[in-house]
């Protein structure tokens, strides 16, 4: 127990040197002029270096408390929801290795520096992921999360090299002033960091790993999906924005690609017959919804975001978990019911379905109405991206909206309102039952913080009647569904098998891959494994030769020696 | 006299010495080949007294030394081999070895 709690304590004083560090950072917003560092832009690319170069943009400061408060809170959760695991330690401390990444990546100005971050939380995902992996989902869902974000680490090194190729720094900051003269390879930039956005953020056609890391434990899909790892994506987009904003094809990519998967990933949550499942397609959504924002030109409104769906994200995670924890499921039709036997989880969560809906006075209604109004800002076309792309990419960002407010009303119905699911005969009523403060706890800090966070944000009344409408016709369809008695959990089979998009990734890139595997196998093993084997085989020889010599016979080694002495005497004196 | 006999036979007594040392498997003649290789040493040093003359015949002082030390080292060598006996019931180095 006291062991649980050391793992807690530790990233607590990670989270206190972040916070003294930070929140003096938060309220700044101009920061050139107090920055000197290794920004000074060169003609030649320097070297790569590591030098930690910390700094805070403004809003990075918001990401990084956000990432060690959701870690600390998480720390907190896991003590009771996984402490019994025996492999709780590498758990808790690959955490807190977790979240150093997440500080590396928004920490600094220094890109190399935030590439280590970035592969660090590659890998500690894909650790995570892989908690229990003596069940094959986690094991499969590990090695897709690791190997898809292979693809957007890959995108992010040619980035950086390409910025430091063509602005001779590899410094966020320096790339800034070198590019006030004018932008260059604006759209190539743009092209790779967008592939390390949409690998990294679960992005169209990138998507599917993110669904499939639901075997890892709920706390760590709630780190991962609320605070660090997909967050990363985002806050590149938006901090490397300045590189790309001139690039209309970069732009118009961008924000089909979020189009595109707003849309997809509230229709697969929609019909998605699993809780857990149904949360991560939720975040794909609202993933995509910032970087919609981005694409429009509103970072500032794309993080902002960002920060609030961190936290409701991570409520609702959270949340799942200890309704899993008490059913023995995540499916939902093993819900139902759990109002009455869960209060505290159940009136929690409430808050952070209402803010996934985009509710008043929740922090998700104000920041996705800022999102929304960037959009809307951008179809007059001064924003770089094309007056109509604008407009299509309001218009779905409304149906999403729509989408997302049915799909939060549904959940939130199955799970804690309606008839006790078909799935739970095996648990009697009074076995469900409310979990322990230190699951608890944490979802009354984040729900609470779900209210806070709205406080000075940003209202524009125009899209916030709009967004409010739309979300509240949403709402109201699916309550009306409900209240007529039409089952909730019946929907098209292209959906439910979400659109079959995972094929290419689960059959076709495997075939392709299998035998292009065997050969470097068959390579390995005949061209490259003969030198080591070789060298073996021969020392193997010698050394059997010289063991010849060693008889044990203590005379014939002093005979050796009288001969070598006879020897050394007749070369040294005689033949002198 | 000349030196070359006394030279001639310490060096004929220390190759017997060195051969019985290699090539005896009795541990009571290793021992014995030991002692003629220090023999030849000894004759060796009186010899080239003798030739030098040296007033204060070092040589020969040194001869009493190592004299008394070989009786020391054969007494000390033929108490290992007799425990040894008594252990093994042999004296060959080689079934001693085994």
């Amino acid at each position: 127990m006291s062991r649980r709690w050391g793992y807690v304590g530790l990233t607590a004083v990670l989270a206190v040197v972040v916070a003294v560090w930070a929140v003096p950072e938060v309220m700044r917003h101009g920061y050139f002029g107090r920055y000197v560092g290794a920004s000074r832009p060169g003609v030649d690319p320097p070297l790569p270096s590591l030098s930690p170069d910390l700094f805070l943009f403004p809003q990075a400061a918001q990401i990084v408390l956000l990432a060690v408060g959701v870690g600390l809170l998480v720390q907190i959760y896991s003590t009771a929801y996984l402490g019994r695991h025996p492999r709780y330690r590498s758990y808790a401390l690959v955490i807190v290795l977790f979240l150093l990444g997440m500080i590396a990546v928004v920490g600094t100005t220094n890109l190399w520096v935030l590439l280590v971050g970035w592969e660090v939380m590659g890998l500690c995902s894909y650790l995570l992921i892989g908690h229990e992996w003596e069940t094959a989902p986690a094991r499969t869902g590990a090695a897709k999360a690791f190997l898809v974000t292979r693809v957007a680490d890959l995108g992010l090194v040619m980035a950086i090299i390409v910025i430091g190729e063509t602005y001779g720094t590899y410094d966020i900051v320096g790339a800034q002033v070198a590019q006030a003269d004018g932008t260059r390879h604006a759209t190539l930039i743009g092209l790779l960091v967008l592939v390390a956005v949409i690998g990294k953020s679960a992005q169209f056609p990138l998507h599917t790993w993110l669904p499939d890391a639901m075997p890892g434990p709920t706390p760590i899909t709630a780190l991962i999906h609320a605070a660090t790892m997909v967050a990363a994506g985002v806050y590149l987009a938006s901090r490397l924005f300045f590189l790309y904003a001139d690039s209309q094809l970069v732009l118009t990519l961008m924000a089909g690609g979020a189009a595109v998967t707003m849309l997809m990933g509230a229709l697969f949550a929609l019909t998605s017959s699993d809780l857990k499942r149904a949360l991560a397609w939720s975040t794909v959504s609202q993933l995509a919804l910032m970087l919609a924002a981005v694409a429009a030109g509103g970072a500032e409104a794309g993080l902002d975001h960002l920060v609030s769906h961190g936290v409701f994200k991570a409520l609702l995670f959270l949340g799942c978990g200890c309704v899993m924890l008490a059913v023995g499921s995540s499916a939902l039709s093993a819900m139902g019911g759990l109002r009455r036997s869960m209060p505290v989880t159940f009136w929690t969560m409430t808050i952070g379905f209402a803010a996934l809906a985009g509710l008043v006075p929740t922090a998700g209604f104000f920041t996705k109405d800022s999102v929304l109004h960037a959009i809307e800002v951008a179809t007059d076309g001064d924003h770089g991206l094309a007056p109509g792309v604008a407009r299509a990419l309001l218009v779905v960002a409304l149906v999403t909206t729509f989408v997302t407010a049915a799909y939060a009303t549904r959940l939130w119905v199955l799970t804690f309102l309606g008839p006790v699911g078909a799935d739970r005969a095996d648990r009697a009523d009074h076995e469900v039952r409310e979990q322990p403060p230190a699951m608890t706890g944490p979802l009354v800090v984040l729900a609470v913080a779900t209210f806070a966070l709205s406080v000075g944000q940003p209202l524009h009344l125009g899209t916030g009647l709009l967004s409010t409408a739309v979300a509240g016709a949403g709402v109201a369809t699916v309550l009306l569904l409900a209240r007529r008695g039409s089952a909730l959990d019946r929907s098209p089979a292209p959906l439910t098998s979400e659109l079959w998009l995972d094929r290419p990734f689960s059959r076709w890139v495997p075939a392709a891959a299998a035998p292009l595997a065997r050969g470097v196998v068959d390579l390995d093993r005949d061209a490259v494994d003969v030198y080591p084997r070789g060298g073996a085989a021969l020392v193997a020889v010698v050394s059997r030769g010289l063991g010849l010599a060693q008889t044990r016979n203590v005379q014939r080694y002093a005979t050796v020696l009288a001969v070598g002495v006879v020897v050394i005497v007749v070369v040294g004196v005689v033949l002198r | 006299m000349s030196l070359l006999y006394p030279l001639l036979l310490s060096s004929a007594l220390f190759g017997i010495g060195v051969y019985g040392v290699l090539a005896r498997r009795n541990a009571v003649l290793v021992l014995l080949g030991v002692e003629l290789m220090l023999n030849s040493v000894t004759l060796n040093l009186v010899a080239f007294d003798a030739w030098f003359a040296d007033a204060l015949h070092t040589g020969q002082v040194l001869t009493l030394f190592t004299i008394a030390l070989a009786a020391a080292e054969i007494g000390l060598g033929l108490a290992i081999v007799l425990a040894l006996f008594r252990a093994v019931r042999t004296v060959d180095v080689d079934e001693v070895g085994r």
